[in-house]
């Protein structure tokens, strides 16, 4: 090991893109697992299931020869999942027997939301390794509190039109407030740079309108397909080459085209196989994903210094994935 | 052995070393090369658990750590630790594709049984321990809020409501525990032909299935089969076998996100209309004891579904996995066998 060709800086540039090693066939019998001992467990074993699919992501995903580690505890995990479930349970029920204590619960959550994605954010970094060197996050809950702001009252009440800058608020916060080791992460973009893009993204939805439409909805699917490859690639690429660490800068080469054929093909595969073929996808998507994405100047990697650390409990994380928020980065 | 290849991390900087890893023969592991020379007592070494092929990560208590790819290696080193065991075993049964796609069937069991026995057994169990008030404030503005947008004030002569109540408060005292419950006699447009149970007891009837019926038997017929539902507390059940599917569906694709995405709301949709079928059954099964037990002729809720259906017109053209209810043949079949 540690030796292959491609490790060493061979490109004039020192350009070094990650490497993705995991297999379908290999995930499939990890994942299949997984499901079995979660569902014959009622849920418990889920913990060290999503445990274990993690670092088999993060330890076949290689930069430079080195694999990254994700070292959550699987038993603070559970105890978030069953406050989590528990929390949902109440709200469920309460909103059944009484409207008014459904919505109490709701401005109850609401208020301890920006606590949950600070900690769940900072669970998921400092939980994840390259190198024997942690990540990190740090941010205040006010802070976090009035960035949520903009998702819940402004962008509404704006009819969307501060999306865009919502995005780019939310990207900036968290690059800013996360770190390698003790080196945080800058974030150089600007607002209007991302108005540019959702203009181009909004334009691309109204062909994908007429395009449905025109198809009387036969193209509906791989239209939207192809929109949303469009909108993933435009942000995410604008999003990495706007991202610093140290002196290190990022590259993003996700195509539209590449997007759009990986998509369309796990969804065609889920689909056609009742599920089976969801770990295949899975792992088409990082491989895709992660192999368009590269930094450099490479012979900086081994130059960055830990910080000190401390300990989270899982609640954030499983409360923010119950929400779809994706904090991560 | 031979000198296992290795990574060296000091857990101070991301800078990366190249070493070689022995074992002494007193228990101890020695790291060595590029600066770094050290030796520590392997009971010391903490392994990261085998996950497929990636690679495999060995914690020194300092903070140090050793990257390599030889698993097989490092499996052997660490062979005697039974802290490890459990992570062996699963790292075996998913190093197969044999015992992979016994999972596989496992799974398919497991679900089946969960869905076909567990769930409707656990609800049913939970159900009847919470005292009625449970189901009574779920349902407590559920009239309210039909008569609102699905009711308007029934039209029938004040002579087939009173003959009507009298056959209703006959069964109330003829069935146990139905002693409170209400009927509430309401005109529908959107509704048509039909009758509802509310968790809070009360029993709803429009006007056109008044109308709809030949004679009181039929009357019984549909009266006794939304109590059914009331006796067996289905509106809580289904509350709780919902909610559970959600969290089942859950536990099958790994995390909560999911659950909103198609891909899991599809199998839920079908679980949760086999369920409103099972309800259906049960409640059709209650009708049908009542009547036998007091001598109204089954048959009659078997003629009455047909008629509210032929009413309904195409609505039978759903698939029967999709349907809330039972095919109607099918239930008119059972009372007419009931007998």
């Amino acid at each position: 090991m540690a030796h292959q060709a491609d490790t060493a800086p061979s490109a004039p540039s020192d350009v070094v893109p990650l490497r993705f090693t995991g297999q379908a066939g290999e995930y499939f019998r990890i994942w299949i697992v997984n499901i079995c001992l979660s569902v014959v467990t009622i849920g418990i074993y889920s913990a060290w299931a999503k445990v274990r699919r993690k670092r088999y992501f993060y330890g076949n995903t290689l930069l430079n020869d080195a694999a990254f580690e994700y070292l959550a505890d699987p038993k603070a995990i559970l105890k978030g999942r069953i406050i989590v479930v528990g929390g949902f349970a109440v709200y469920s029920f309460a909103g059944k027997i009484d409207p008014l204590a459904g919505i109490v619960l709701l401005v109850v959550f609401l208020g301890v939301l920006p606590w949950l994605i600070v900690r769940a954010s900072r669970f998921n970094a400092v939980n994840s390794a390259h190198r024997n060197v942690r990540f990190g996050f740090g941010a205040s809950y006010g802070k976090m509190g009035r960035l949520l702001v903009l998702p819940i009252v402004l962008v509404p009440l704006t009819l969307g039109l501060l999306y865009p800058y919502y995005v780019y608020r939310k990207k900036r916060f968290i690059l800013e407030h996360s770190a390698y080791g003790a080196t945080p992460f800058v974030f150089t973009a600007s607002a209007g740079a991302f108005y540019l893009v959702y203009l181009k993204v909004a334009l691309m939805f109204l062909l994908f309108l007429v395009g449905s439409i025109v198809t009387a909805g036969i193209g509906a699917l791989p239209l939207y397909i192809w929109f949303a490859a469009y909108r993933d690639g435009a942000v995410a690429r604008l999003g990495w080459k706007s991202t610093r660490l140290g002196s290190l800068r990022f590259d993003c080469t996700w195509s539209t085209a590449g997007l759009f054929k990986l998509h369309f093909l796990n969804t065609l595969g889920i689909v056609f196989s009742g599920g089976l073929l969801a770990p295949w996808a899975a792992v088409r998507t990082a491989r895709y994903q992660l192999q368009r994405i590269s930094l450099e100047p490479a012979r900086e990697i081994g130059a960055f210094v830990t910080a000190a650390q401390e300990r989270v409990g899982a609640v954030g994380d499983e409360a923010s994935d119950l929400l779809g928020f994706d904090f991560g980065l | 052995m031979t000198p296992l290849r290795a990574l060296y991390y000091d857990g101070k900087t991301s800078q990366q070393r190249e070493v070689l890893i022995r074992i002494e023969p007193p228990g101890r592991l020695h790291v060595s090369g590029d600066g770094i020379d050290f030796s520590c007592p392997l009971a010391h070494v903490q392994p990261s658990p085998r996950v497929g092929n990636t690679r495999r990560h060995l914690q020194f208590p300092d903070g140090s750590q050793c990257e390599t790819e030889d698993n097989d290696a490092v499996d052997g080193i660490f062979a005697g630790l039974t802290s490890e065991a459990p992570g062996r075993l699963i790292h075996l049964w998913e190093s197969r594709l044999g015992y992979a796609l016994l999972a596989l069937a496992l799974t398919a069991a497991a679900l089946w049984a969960g869905i076909t026995y567990g769930i409707p057994a656990l609800a049913k169990q939970v159900a009847f321990s919470l005292p009625a008030s449970t189901e009574k404030a779920i349902g407590r503005n559920a009239l309210a809020g039909l008569d609102r947008i699905l009711l308007s004030p029934s039209e029938l002569s004040p002579g087939r409501e009173e003959k009507l109540r009298a056959l209703f408060s006959k069964m109330m005292s003829d069935v146990e525990g139905a002693a409170d419950y209400q009927l509430e006699l309401r005109a529908s447009k959107a509704l048509g032909a039909n009758a509802l149970a509310l968790p809070s007891g009360v029993v709803v009837v429009t006007d056109k299935l008044v109308e709809l019926a030949k004679d009181d038997a039929e009357l019984i017929a549909v009266l006794a089969h939304e109590i059914g539902h009331l006796r067996h507390r289905h509106t809580l059940r289904r509350l709780l076998q919902d909610s559970a599917t959600v969290l089942l569906m859950a536990a099958v694709t790994g995390d909560l996100t999911s659950v909103v995405s198609l891909a899991s709301a599809l199998p839920a949709i079908l679980v949760q209309a086999k369920y409103s079928r099972d309800f259906e059954t049960e409640a059709d099964d209650f009708a049908l004891e009542y009547m036998k037990r007091h001598g109204v002729a089954p048959e009659s809720l078997g003629a009455i579904l047909l008629r509210m259906e032929e009413g309904r017109g195409a609505a039978a053209d759903v698939p029967d996995y999709l349907s809330t209810h039972p095919a109607t043949r099918e239930r008119a079949e059972r009372s007419r066998v009931a007998r």
